[in-house]
């Protein structure tokens, strides 16, 4: 007699599952990367226009971080919006809620995911951005450590935007209700994140002192907020 | 049995015992706020005891007497945020109570709290502007603790045009109860962020270097006025709110 075992999968074998699920599906359509990526070329054409007279006698170095921040911030904003809509267009959603695990899983590899496709347009997009506005100015030592703000950030929006792309979902004009909740609530993550990145850029002496502090605040921002995402997600999801 | 096979609906309740202390509430607010308005003018001395009739140094630095009378803002500016601040923490509070129980009373209560934090949110940044532009001679400037409330404004807004957003009332009251306790991580950081960040240059009362008796009698009258007033508000809106709600259950009821 076939005896049919089963074994619980465990919550990171979950995780990897999840994980995988929306990279494969990432890889075989492209469709948020190739959208993301050309949304931030475009918003860098726009910044030419925009900066095109000033460019020569402005202090790009001083405004960079901004810059490239509202880039980062909207081009998330695009992918995060399209995040969820394939798994409700096509019914997945519903699949993995009737999976009996435990709902947080859902939230880390969404997050996960999501934060592995910000990086790789912010990947193609910070060096794009160096090499339109910056690389006819002398650049201070200290610039490859926008790396980590770059991190901390991607990290929380990431984190805040799942949650908050999971709820509206199920809203009427999800694209803004999405952004008129995520720019509220990433803002203080986004004001600590550019000061640490222009920080940097500038590379003055002492930028250490005023580059680890407003870092030490994104850090315990992402942290509680994760945690608080994390917690509610279950109610969210399931509702 | 009586009532087997009969359809038992719960029809919400409404009129609990603080409906009877909501006037005297609102009256006892309202008078003092009023004596607060009338003690900030006639019994709190200005600044460190200035004169008002001619410039005098406060400190280190130069103030003329518009500056030293529009510091009297200050009396309501302060009460008004820390009611927003406490309205807040209510309508987490509630949305919590929401998530454990289902109940639709609390995500009732959780609204209404949030409703009465909009209208202080607003109070707090229309008084602060008319201080900004008299004692730093601007409309408005990106300080950290007017960012950070702005911020808070506009969460309070985005929590009401979610609500208007969903359809389903179940899911709306998850979806606005979640928010409002993710709302709450922004109150601690928007209360801290003067003194966490030293070039903010807000004004402290503990760095400014206290209050004067009179100073602090004041302000301690207009904020439990304030408290009363937004206590009363509170009631009064959240048992039209229940009685509306008990009105559509009884009308559906009679439908069947």
């Amino acid at each position: 007699m076939a005896r049919v075992s089963v074994t619980k999968p465990s919550t990171f074998q979950q995780y990897k599952t999840l994980l995988g699920k929306d990279l494969r599906q990432e890889f075989r359509t492209r469709e948020m990367l190739t959208s993301m990526g050309i949304y931030a070329f475009l918003v860098i054409i726009v910044y030419g226009a925009a900066l095109a007279l000033t460019a020569r006698n402005l202090d790009i170095m001083r405004m960079g971080g901004g810059l490239l921040w509202v880039l980062i911030v909207f081009t998330s904003l695009l992918g995060l919006a399209r995040s969820f809509a394939h798994e409700k267009e096509q019914g997945c959603m519903e699949g993995i809620l009737m999976v009996p695990l435990d709902r947080s899983v859902v939230f880390l590899a969404k997050t996960t995911a999501n934060f592995l496709f910000m990086l790789v347009v912010e990947v193609i997009a910070v060096p794009l951005f160096y090499f339109f506005f910056m690389s006819a100015e002398q650049v201070a030592p200290s610039f490859v450590w926008i790396v980590v703000p770059l991190l901390v950030g991607t990290l929380g929006m990431a984190g805040i935007g799942t949650m908050l792309s999971t709820i509206t979902m199920n809203t009427r004009a999800k694209d803004v209700m999405l952004a008129v909740l995520f720019i509220p609530f990433i803002y203080p993550l986004l004001y600590a994140c550019v000061t640490a990145t222009t920080t940097a850029i500038m590379g003055t002496e002492f930028w250490i002192d005023f580059f680890v502090m407003p870092l030490v605040l994104a850090c315990g921002y992402d942290v509680v907020m994760l945690l608080v995402c994390w917690v509610l997600y279950d109610f969210v999801v399931s509702a | 049995m009586v009532n087997k096979g009969k359809k038992v609906v719960k029809v919400p309740e409404a009129g609990q015992w603080p409906d009877k202390v909501t006037l005297p509430a609102l009256i006892a607010g309202t008078v003092l706020t009023t004596a607060g308005f009338l003690m900030a003018f006639f019994y709190a001395a200005p600044v460190n005891g200035a004169a008002l009739d001619a410039p005098e140094l406060v400190g280190d630095v130069m103030v003329t007497h518009q500056q030293l009378l529009s510091q009297k803002i200050f009396y309501f500016h302060m009460p008004v945020a820390i009611v927003s601040f406490v309205a807040l923490v209510f309508a987490a509070y509630y949305a919590i109570r929401f998530l454990t129980t289902r109940e639709q009373r609390f995500d009732t209560c959780s609204r209404i709290a949030m409703e009465i934090s909009l209208l202080f949110v607003v109070f707090t940044m229309i008084t602060g502007d008319l201080w900004t532009r008299f004692e730093w001679g601007v409309w408005w400037t990106w300080e950290p603790r007017l960012t950070t409330y702005l911020i808070l404004m506009l969460i309070v807004i985005a929590y009401f045009v979610l609500r208007n957003a969903v359809d389903d009332p179940e899911r709306r009251a998850v979806y606005s109860s979640v928010v409002s306790i993710i709302a709450l991580v922004d109150v601690p950081i928007c209360f801290m962020i003067t003194r966490l960040i030293p070039s903010s240059i807000h004004p402290v009362v503990a760095r400014e270097g206290g209050m004067s008796p009179d100073m602090a009698a004041t302000v301690v009258v207009v904020m439990i006025g304030m408290m009363l007033v937004a206590f009363g508000l509170y009631r009064l809106r959240f048992r039209q709110a229940r009685l509306q709600e008990r009105m559509d259950a009884l009308k559906e009821q009679l439908e069947d």
